[in-house]
This record gives C-alpha cells, sequence and structure tokens, in this order.
C-alpha cells in the first residue's frame, strides 16, 4: 500500500477513546496519514476550525460521531455549514456511528456535507475505501 | 210495521221471528242499517236461539242463513277460545248485575281467520217484567285494534327501552321558555314527578364547569339551530355524581327560526365510567409499549457500541503488529469487556423497574427517607458546603415504593451536588404537596442548569450526557424517569443555565 497523494490530515471527533485509539492505530497500519487530530465533543472541533490560527492546518477528512456530549454530530453539522465558507477549504465528512436507526441515516442523506454514513465498526478495508474516495 | 207490534222492544212476542220479521219489514231500515257495517242480533235468554242480521254474516264471511246462530255453537265454535270466558261473564254480569254489555273479542271469520269485533247489547223484559231477550250489534274493529295492540307493544317496548336505556325525552318550547321531561328524565335528577322544571334550575344540576358548556350548546341551538350532543357531569337531587349524555336537536319554523328544542337524556354513567377506565388502561399500555420500545432501542444501541469496539479490536489484532502492540489492544478488549458488564448491570436495573410486578407500596415518609439519604451522601454534602431545606409538612407520608423513593431522592440530590455552580454554594429546596388527586415533589438547585433548547428531550435519556463532567454517567435521570413512570407518574424539568435546574415530579 503506497500513498499516492499528498499525506491527508485526519480529523475524528468521537468522545469514545477506544474508537479513537483503534481508528489511529488502523490509520497508521495501513499508512493512510500520519497526522490525526482529536476532540472529543463537536465543540471541541469546532473552536478549532473557527480559530484563524489553524488556518493552515485545517484537516481534509473528518470522522464524525453522532452521540456525543456538550454538542454532538447534529450539532457540530450545524455549525460547520456556517462556518463553512470561511475556511476555504475542501473538508470530507464522514459520518461514523454505531447508530443502526433508519432516523439518524436518513437524516444525516439530507445533510449534502456529509459524504457518507458509515456505521460501527468501520472495516480496514472500508478505512481504506473512504481514504481512496476522499482523495 | 203493525199497529199492535209498535210498542218497545221488551213488548215483542217471544220468538226469534219477531226482529227478523221486523227487520225485513221495513226495507228502508233493513238497507239503512245494512249499509252501516254494523251486524245486529237477537237471543232468547231461556233457549239460546238466536238470529243474526245478514250484515252479521257478512262480515264474518258468510252468506245469511249459512251459519248455525245458536248461543252455544257461537260460544264454542265462533268465539276466540281465549275470549270464551270473557264473553260469557260480561254476558252474565249484564243479566245478573245490570253492567253494559260492550266487549271487545275475536270471532272466526270463514276466510280470514280471527278478527276483532266489538259487540254491544241489552236485555229486555217480557210483559211479565222477565228479561227474556238482549238484541244488540256487532262491529268490526280489527284494523283499530291491531293499531291500538302495536301502539300498546310499541309503548311497552318503548318504556322497557328507556328503562334499560335510562334515557328520557325533554322538550323545550323556546317561545314561552317552557320545559318539559319525560318520566325517566325525573328519576335520573332523582326528582319527584311533580317537580315543575324550567332552564335554569335544570342546568343546575350540571357540575361547574359543564353547566357552561350546556349553556352555550342550547343557546347555540336556539340561535343558530345547531344541534348538540354531549356527555357531561352530572349531581342529583340526591347528591350522585354521575355522567350524562344530553342530545338536542331544534325543531325549525318555516322561517327557519329554532321554536322547539328537542332532546335526549341518559344517564351513561357505567359506560361512560368503563370508557375511562378503557383509556386510562390503554394509556397505561401505550406507555408500557413506548417505555418497552424505548428499552429495546436503548439495549440494542448501547450493545451495539460495545461489540462494535470488541469487533474493531479484534480486527486490529488480525493485521500485522507488534507484541507491544497486541498488549495494548488486549488492554482495550478488558476495559471494552468492563463496560459491557457495565451496561449489562445497567440494563438489568431498568429491566428490574419494568418487569418487578411485586412491586410493593407502603406508606412511607418523606422525612425520614429523605434524612437517610442526606447521611449516605453527608461527605458530600460537608465537602461542598451545600444547603439543604426540605419542607414535607404540606404531604409528610405517600403510598409508594420505599427502594424507589430513596433512589429518586439520591439520584436528584447527586445531581445537584455534581453539577453545582462552581461560583456559589449549592442550595437545594425540595418540597411535597398534594393537590386533589396527585402527590407532587418539587426539586430545586441554584447549579449551573442545563440548555433545554438544545437538550430537552435528552435529559432523561440513558447515557446522555452534556457537561464535561469527568463522571457523567447518564444513568441516573434515567432510572430516577423509569421508576417513576413505572408507578404511574411523570417527571417534568425546568433549568436555565447559570441558574438553576428544577424537577416537577407527579409521583401518584
Amino acid at each position: 500500500m503506497t500513498l499516492t497523494a499528498p499525506a491527508k490530515t485526519v480529523c475524528v471527533i468521537d468522545d469514545d477513546k477506544i474508537y479513537i485509539y483503534g481508528l489511529k492505530k488502523l490509520i497508521s497500519i495501513k499508512q493512510l496519514s500520519p497526522n490525526l487530530m482529536e476532540f472529543y465533543n463537536g465543540k471541541e472541533a469546532i473552536d478549532f476550525l473557527t480559530d484563524p490560527e489553524n488556518l493552515d492546518t485545517l484537516p481534509d477528512i473528518i470522522f464524525l460521531d453522532i452521540n456525543m456530549p456538550v454538542m454532538d454530530g447534529w450539532g457540530f453539522m450545524e455549525s460547520f455549514v456556517k462556518i463553512k465558507p470561511q475556511l476555504g477549504k475542501k473538508i470530507t465528512i464522514y459520518m461514523v456511528s454505531s447508530s443502526i436507526n433508519d432516523e439518524d441515516i436518513q437524516r444525516a442523506k439530507t445533510i449534502s456535507d456529509i459524504t457518507d454514513y458509515v456505521i460501527k465498526p468501520i472495516s480496514p478495508d472500508t478505512l481504506v475505501e473512504l481514504f481512496r474516495l476522499a482523495a | 210495521m203493525s199497529e199492535e207490534r209498535d210498542t218497545t222492544l221488551g213488548m215483542f212476542p217471544i220468538g226469534m221471528q219477531a226482529l227478523n220479521q221486523h227487520y225485513f219489514a221495513n226495507m228502508q231500515l233493513h238497507y239503512l242499517i245494512e249499509s252501516t257495517n254494523t251486524g245486529l242480533w237477537e237471543r232468547n235468554i231461556d233457549s239460546n236461539e238466536a238470529w243474526w242480521s245478514p250484515k252479521f254474516c257478512e262480515l264474518l264471511g258468510y252468506k245469511y242463513g249459512e251459519l248455525d246462530t245458536s248461543y252455544i255453537y257461537f260460544l264454542d265454535e265462533i268465539v276466540h277460545p281465549d275470549d270464551r270466558t270473557l264473553v260469557y261473564d260480561s254476558f252474565q254480569n249484564h243479566l245478573k248485575k245490570k253492567t253494559e254489555y260492550k266487549v271487545e273479542f275475536r270471532m272466526r271469520t270463514k276466510e280470514l281467520g280471527y278478527r276483532w269485533f266489538e259487540s254491544s247489547g241489552k236485555a229486555w223484559p217480557d210483559e211479565k217484567g222477565k228479561l227474556t231477550r238482549v238484541i244488540g250489534a256487532v262491529t268490526d274493529i280489527d284494523q283499530k285494534k291491531q293499531t291500538e295492540l302495536n301502539l300498546k307493544k310499541n309503548e311497552f317496548l318503548l318504556n322497557e327501552t328507556n328503562k334499560i336505556a335510562n334515557v328520557g325525552g325533554w322538550e323545550l318550547d323556546v317561545v314561552n321558555m317552557e320545559l318539559t321531561w319525560s318520566k325517566e328524565i325525573f328519576e335520573i335528577h332523582e326528582l319527584p314527578f311533580d317537580t315543575k322544571p324550567d332552564l335554569d334550575s335544570a342546568i343546575s344540576f350540571y357540575e361547574a364547569g359543564y353547566r357552561d358548556t350546556l349553556s352555550a350548546a342550547v343557546s347555540d341551538a336556539i340561535k343558530f339551530c345547531k344541534p348538540f350532543d354531549l356527555e357531561l357531569k352530572f349531581r342529583t337531587a340526591k347528591n350522585n355524581v354521575i355522567w350524562v349524555r344530553n342530545k338536542g336537536v331544534p325543531i325549525i319554523d318555516g322561517n327557519g327560526e329554532c321554536i322547539i328544542l328537542r332532546g335526549i337524556f341518559q344517564n351513561i354513567d357505567n359506560i361512560k365510567l368503563k370508557e375511562l377506565e378503557l383509556q386510562k388502561s390503554l394509556d397505561l399500555l401505550g406507555d408500557h409499549n413506548r417505555r418497552l420500545q424505548n428499552f429495546a432501542h436503548i439495549v440494542s444501541h448501547n450493545l451495539r457500541s460495545h461489540s462494535g469496539n470488541l469487533q474493531f479490536m479484534v480486527n486490529i489484532f488480525d493485521e500485522n503488529i507488534s507484541s507491544a502492540e497486541k498488549e495494548e489492544v488486549f488492554g482495550n478488549i478488558r476495559s471494552i469487556s468492563e463496560s459491557l458488564a457495565n451496561t449489562i448491570d445497567h440494563l438489568n436495573e431498568i429491566v428490574k423497574i419494568q418487569t418487578e410486578i411485586s412491586k410493593e407500596l407502603k406508606p412511607v415518609a418523606f422525612e425520614s427517607t429523605f434524612k437517610n439519604i442526606q447521611t449516605a451522601l453527608d461527605n458530600n454534602i460537608r465537602k461542598t458546603r451545600a444547603i439543604i431545606c426540605a419542607d414535607f409538612s404540606s404531604c409528610p407520608t405517600i403510598n409508594y415504593v420505599p427502594a424507589y423513593l430513596e433512589s429518586i431522592f439520591l439520584n436528584l440530590l447527586t445531581n445537584s451536588l455534581k453539577y453545582r455552580h462552581p461560583d456559589r454554594y449549592p442550595q437545594i429546596i425540595c418540597e411535597t404537596y398534594f393537590d386533589k388527586e396527585h402527590t407532587w415533589l418539587t426539586f430545586e438547585d441554584n447549579g449551573i442548569g442545563i440548555d433545554l433548547d438544545k437538550y430537552g428531550d435528552k435529559v432523561f435519556g440513558m447515557y446522555k450526557t452534556f457537561h464535561q463532567n469527568a463522571n457523567a454517567k447518564g444513568i441516573g435521570l434515567f432510572i430516577t424517569k423509569n421508576q417513576i413512570e413505572s408507578l404511574g407518574g411523570s417527571i417534568h424539568i425546568a433549568s436555565t443555565v447559570n441558574v438553576g435546574t428544577k424537577f416537577t415530579i407527579k409521583l401518584t
């Protein structure tokens, strides 16, 4: 497995530490990206994205969980749509959740900034595919 | 008619030819009587001989002379067996007690079976004063009688139906505002039949809150010709509270004005109470169903997140990783297994609340239960320097599951201490009170509060945490809500960020 595109910056927004550990590990095993940011809820991520100092280090891909304290995945998307024009960068967002609730899946589909809805756990092959699609 | 016979009927010579001859002798009289549909008859009291006029024979479908007209034959063959005694007795009574001979009975006709007739007659004495003959007339009253019998039957049915259905009729003459009631309405009101009803006093029997509804409906019916059909709470003259149905239909004159309001009034207490009972069970069932569905959702969601992580770790384990990494992954698997066990414990606790059939209600004192919880949390209360004011004086006890009440107090108090405001000492006010039907508990703090616009529906969800608090588990309020609802209560939250939170709980 070799990287054909320049290294992507990945951002994971999730309150599940074990999941973050697993995702990080898998990304490094598959050599998908050397740069990974982690946030434990939507608010932390929005705070980071809106800070002008971070303009050079914005992520290419976001893995977004739904159920989180303080600001959940939906809340994050609401804020994200508002700040998107100021970012000046295309960010691919994958919503990743263990919820198989159809209501959640349909709701994600109605948000055009969400590229896809992935049900946890992400298999290694799916992860590789998600990176390829985001290229 | 000859001179010597022109005397009172009783003076006719005895013998059946007399009236017979008389009848046919005067043809004009004969035609007149024949065209009235009235049959004539004569009977000799001693010999039982009898004579029937041609019309009489015709009424029975026979030709004149075709019938044996003796009284014996009449009683045995013509009169309906069930009416025989009646006919015979009224005849005898007429003779012996001088009562009027006028009797309605059935006679067998030639072709139409039995029909109803009315027969009347009078006994006449001979020259010695002895009653010797009876002369009378008979008319066909079948149609009238059938109608009358039908009417009686219908009346009987209606009365019975009204009695069974507990229903009566009323009429309001709009012009002079005169109200009339049928018997049943007095009975439902438990008023004597001689009471004079009027609209105002009729409306005063309804319970407050229903009076205005009915008044408005009656006035709308009169003004706009709008019919109504209402179920209302009602207090009888003997102070019994029942449910009644009152239905009114306006009768409209040529000008489109309501002149009469007519309606039915029914005691529906039994039905209504059953309906309310049914609705209650339905609500309960719906509630139960909703909780069950919610629970299934919780189970699937919470177990899924653990099983997902487990799978995730196993997948990584299968990749080409170092033994140090494998050690790490295994450490994660261990902690997943611990949280899984934890979640299952929590789910068990919920299942216990849902299925515990032996929820034994006991009188519990709020004061002592709350004291116990305070003692249990004493360290925490001291550390946070919380001020707790509890006042259970207006409702000191309740019939409840003691363990639930403890759990409710524990969760609420723990929450208030956990989410206290960093800039001030916690102040907690806890009170109970009783309104007409329910026991209420309020629990108020001055903590950091929660933005309900944002999280409103999730506050009571399982594993929902809203603050970045290390020891927030998101199980307390979920259990509290489940316990309260399983006993038919409800919990409501009001909160302002940075001001505080108030829970209002309907316990029973």
